[in-house]
């Protein structure tokens, strides 16, 4: 008796395999993509919106972002009040990359939904894949106002004139601070206005017994709060599509990252969690998401400060974050005009207020920002109004890393390189440009 | 999916000559005198028929699908493609990671593979001698193979976090600090390997076991009696015996080693610095994650190769070694 | 030669308590990340994050699996998973059964290369083929649904292969007195082969059952409703993104998905062993 699965075949019969698999070949001919044609986005084609009649039910594919299921529900039980429309509220996913695989999967099925989460390094994706229609027609027929839409959050969605997106669950990296450690150190109760302030307290964080600052890691974070770092020395991840990682700016903020970690050891890496460590009192400061506030003022056993992220030489620098909705392309009209239409109810000023003072996302339109709902957060937690008011100087995502297929993960492969193993900045950054460059090449440009 | 486990068969032992099953001699003509030959293939069809056809559909089908798709330059989710010949496979080649993803992934597997059949027969001699509540310790040993992955994962990321985790206090109580274990790509891999090694040991723990079982009893007491010391009678007279069960636990043990994934999901999801990407993980970040689907399909092609080569020198390797 | 007989027994004692050490070793690193998880499972979030550690949680109430239970539809995912598992792992034996009785004991003309075809099927990694596959069960409609989600994954190469294996050695003279009384294959295979392998399928029992409850990346893609994931897919829904992740009501999630297969496992196990074993031994 022989031990190997496969021990018992001989050549012969290997070659029948062969030519069997070949047969399959065959078979498999149908399903998958058309090879050769002409792809890329969805236009945004005359349709007469007029003579379209909403449809009765929708699908909607979220993941709930900030444990919102119940939100979620009570929105759609208003909209179905309102409009009578019913909306099938679909869990498709624990974050924005599961719903994304289940989408993308999805595509060309029948099992495509409505409406879906779009995150911002994901809806450029969706949309060069015409898998989402452009919004502004739409919108432009539903009167959603978008003048009203915070214009960095609206526009982080645009693309050759159109947009396709609208923005629902919105956050931006925040300064944390732990009061107590403030106090102890003898600093004033605010965050630090530039990093060169930083750089002056630190080392009476340091006295009070913590590691100053703590800093985040991993795929879709580090890339994204090292935004403020880069900006603010003046430097951009990428003009356009060009990548502009070789400038001094750009070699400049990482050599202060390392500065930071290396020579002052006043910053520290993260082992899983920077939010874990800051709540648990091992770091004095951190860089986390707006989303991560409610949680933190729930756990922290100390009081919590919250800034704007400091500053660099050339001035204030902050990106952002979270998730959109979008509308695939290829559905009927009908379905299509109903998803507006609850688009449009899911981001007026009233509930963009509701869902924000639930989850701790950012209202996305202006006039909200002052409204009850949100005067009343604020006065219930302070440190949220800074969040806010921090929207106003917020800056649209750098092309090569939100809309190259891998160019998030190259960046942060290239920033872990510099924080983790204290690697040659510039060499990193090649590396990393030169890899989303080709990727944007084959996977990007085709499509264009 | 086609899954696939570490469990090994009770081991080889006595057995017929697998050509020529025992009923097939004289007696087995006699069952079939009066079957035409379109009745038994029509047998047959009934009985092999369904799982034949499910193979086809769900296994074949979709890997000729695949190696149609690793010639394409195809973004997951698009509805078109074009076709780019071998591109996918040389910018595979070329790719300045593939030198580590390929390094992760012979670490990876030669340590899960060796290491787990080093300390899975140690555990067997183990539990083998006389000693009281074996029985409970074996019970125990193999639990770990019954959970799930993702479950498994998760609960270690606990064990191993160096601030709030169980083995860095520990470490800490005899005077050393935790390593960096998921900051430091030459610990994050040993990490994961202590993970999948803890899942998967005690299987093959157990296959040993029961081929020790089948070691008489004698012939240990035989060669102790030759005068020599346990460890010259385990390594000639015991080993060999377990050379059948060696060989197919060698087979399915790599077979799951380079296709395991969601102990690294659970972990490090790859990283850190790409530390624990494995070529498996690489397909699902490829395909799923990065969405090149044309390119995450050329990798699973070179995989599924060099899973064909090792296994047509594996079968090289038995016909060449009669055990019988 | 009584020195001697003394020197050996000590030798022998001394390499049982070096066996005992050894055995409590195994079990403690096997035994302790689970108890570690169990003690997480009861902890508040600042007793989980808190430098030095904390061993014990401060009480051992149940609101984090209350928490857990409240959150996402543990119920739902315990049936899902229990259906899946109980007829997934039945039909696959079923068809490892009879796969393996066609290509043993019938005739036909290319059984070799049947049973070649069955068997590499287990060189095909996983990942090759989900997206043919996702695209054919979403076309058929089958998303949500426990034919989407148990058929792909039925076929059995593993067992067919373990399965051929030991009908080989079957002894000839039952099979044919079942013939001489005229028994059909069907009667044949049920009635006599199936009895006197019992070792063998507990083992590929025991393979099924686990991978089938454990399988997550196939129902990740194939199932959207909540009320249709199994219990490893629907335990991630306990991760927050953005946020701040709740490990405690994590750990009670992994903890209820944890115990019922360990539960399974202790009562069956003696069976599976000593199948296995003793099958090695007499089989």
């Amino acid at each position: 008796m022989t031990s190997s699965p496969f021990a018992s075949l001989n050549r012969r019969q290997l070659l029948q395999l062969a030519a069997l698999l070949g047969g399959a070949g065959a078979l498999a001919a149908c399903g998958g993509p058309a090879v050769g044609q002409a792809g890329g986005a969805a236009t945004d084609k005359a349709t007469d919106w007029t003579a379209v009649t909403p449809a009765k039910e929708i699908t909607w594919w979220s993941n709930h972002p900030g444990t919102s299921k119940d939100i979620e529900t009570e929105l759609i039980k208003r909209f179905t009040a309102e409009s009578g429309i019913k909306v099938n509220l679909v869990t498709a996913g624990a974050n924005y990359d599961e719903v994304a695989q289940k989408f993308q999967a999805a595509s060309g099925s029948s099992n495509v939904p409505d409406l879906v989460i779009a995150s911002d390094v994901w809806w450029f994706r969706y949309m060069i894949n015409g898998q989402i229609l452009p919004l502004d027609q739409l919108a432009k027929h539903l009167e959603f106002g978008t003048e009203d839409f915070n214009t960095t959050l609206f526009n982080d969605y645009e693309f050759t004139g159109s947009h396709w997106a609208v923005p629902y669950a919105r956050s931006t990296p925040l300064f944390y601070y732990n009061k107590a450690v403030w106090e102890k150190a003898g600093l004033p109760d605010r965050a630090p206005k530039t990093w060169a302030e930083f750089d002056e307290w630190a080392p009476k964080i340091k006295g009070a017994g913590v590691m100053p600052l703590g800093l985040g890691k991993g795929t879709s974070w580090s890339a994204w709060w090292f935004c403020n770092m880069l900006w603010g020395a003046g430097g951009a991840y990428s003009k356009e599509w060009a990548m502009t990682l070789d400038t001094p700016e750009a070699v400049e903020a990482a050599k202060y990252l390392q500065k930071i970690i290396y020579t002052d050891k006043t910053a520290a890496v993260t082992a899983k969690d920077q939010v874990a460590d800051f709540g648990a009192g091992i770091t004095g400061c951190t860089i986390a998401s707006t989303g991560s506030l409610s949680g933190l003022l729930g756990t922290a056993k100390f009081e919590l400060g919250t800034g704007f992220l400091p500053e660099g030489a050339d001035g204030p620098a902050c990106p952002t974050g979270g998730t959109g909705l979008a509308i695939p392309a290829g559905k009927a009209p009908e379905q299509q005009l109903a998803a507006a239409m609850f688009l449009k109810f899911l981001t007026n000023a009233e509930n963009t207020a509701y869902f924000s003072s639930n989850t701790g996302y950012m209202p996305v339109r202006t006039s909200a920002l002052e409204g009850e709902t949100m005067k009343a957060v604020y006065a219930k937690t302070p440190q949220f109004r800074t969040a806010v008011d921090q929207l106003a100087g917020t800056r649209v995502q750098d092309w090569g890393r939100v809309f190259v297929p891998n160019g998030d993960k190259d960046l942060t492969t290239a920033l872990e390189k510099i924080m983790l193993q204290q690697g040659d900045p510039a060499e990193a950054f090649a590396v990393a440009s030169a890899s989303i460059t080709k990727s944007y090449e084959e996977n990007v440009l085709p499509y264009l | 999916m086609a899954q696939l486990a570490t469990l090994a068969p009770p081991p080889a032992r006595t057995a017929g000559r697998p050509d020529k099953p025992p009923v097939h001699g004289a007696g087995g003509q006699a069952l079939r005198k009066r079957r035409t030959p379109w009745k038994s293939w029509l047998l047959f069809l009934l009985f092999a028929g369904p799982n034949v056809a499910l193979l086809v559909i769900f296994t074949y089908k979709p890997l000729v699908q695949s190696l149609q798709y690793s010639l394409l330059q195809w973004n997951i989710g698009s509805a078109t493609a074009r076709f780019v010949g071998l591109g996918n496979y040389t910018a595979w080649f070329t790719d300045p990671t593939t030198p580590n993803v390929v390094r992760v992934t012979v670490v990876f597997t030669l340590a899960t593979v060796a290491g787990g059949m080093v300390l899975g027969l140690s555990l067997a001699l183990l539990l083998n001698r006389k000693l009281r509540g074996t029985g409970m310790a074996r019970t125990v040993v193999v639990a770990p193979y019954v959970l799930s992955g993702v479950a498994v994962g998760l609960l270690w990321l606990f064990v191993f976090d160096p601030n709030f985790g169980v083995l860095g206090a520990m470490l800490k109580a005899v005077g050393l600090g935790s390593p960096d274990w998921y900051n430091d790509p030459a610990w994050a891999l040993p990490m994961i390997i202590v993970v999948y090694l803890w899942k998967n040991t005690g299987y093959v723990a157990l296959i040993y076991l029961a081929a020790l079982q089948a070691v008489p009893r004698d012939l240990f007491e035989a060669a102790t009696l030759d005068g020599a010391g346990p460890f010259a009678s385990f390594r000639n007279v015991v080993l060999p015996l377990l050379g059948p069960t060696t060989f197919f636990l060698s087979v399915t043990t790599l077979l799951s080693s380079l296709q395991s994934f969601d102990i690294i999901q659970a972990m490090t999801q790859g990283g850190p610095l790409e530390g624990t990407t494995t070529m498996m993980y690489q397909i699902y970040q490829e395909g799923f994650a990065t969405g090149r689907a044309g390119y995450s399909s050329a990798i699973a092609t070179i995989l599924f190769l060099v899973l064909l080569a090792i296994t047509a020198v594996q079968m090289l390797f038995i016909q060449k070694k009669v055990h019988y | 030669m009584g020195l001697q007989v003394q020197e050996r027994v000590t030798v022998k004692q001394r390499s049982r308590a070096g066996g005992y050490l050894m055995l409590l070793l195994a079990v403690a690193a096997m035994v302790l990340p689970l108890a570690w998880m169990m003690l997480a499972s009861f902890k508040d979030r600042d007793e989980i994050y808190t430098v030095p550690i904390q061993w014990l949680p401060a009480s051992f109430d149940l609101s984090n699996y209350a928490d857990a239970l409240a959150a996402v539809p543990f119920g739902n995912f315990f049936i899902n998973s229990i259906i899946t598992t109980a007829v997934g792992a039945t039909l696959k034996i079923v068809l490892a059964l009879t796969t393996a009785y066609a290509v043993v004991f019938l005739e036909f003309p290319f059984k070799k290369f049947v049973f070649g075809l069955v068997v590499f099927a287990l060189l095909v990694p996983q990942q090759i083929v989900i997206i043919p596959n996702y695209t054919l069960i979403a076309d058929l409609g089958w998303i949500n649904t426990y034919q989407g989600l148990i058929l792909p994954g039925l076929a059995s190469a593993f067992g067919t292969f373990l399965f051929r294996q030991h009908f080989l050695t079957l002894p000839v003279s039952i099979l044919e007195a079942a013939a001489l009384d005229g028994a059909s294959h069907w009667t044949r295979l049920w009635r006599f082969v199936v009895p006197i392998s019992s070792p063998t399928i507990a083992a590929v029992a025991l393979v099924s059952i686990v991978s089938e409850w454990n399988e997550y990346l196939w129902p990740l893609l194939v199932v959207d409703r909540a009320e249709m994931m199994t219990l490893p897919v629907g335990l991630t829904l306990l991760q927050n993104n953005d946020g701040v992740t709740n490990w405690g009501v994590l750990m009670a999630g992994t903890v209820l998905i944890t115990v019922p297969v360990l539960i399974v496992f202790f009562l069956l196990q003696r069976r599976i062993v000593t199948g296995l074993t003793s099958g090695a031994v007499t089989g």
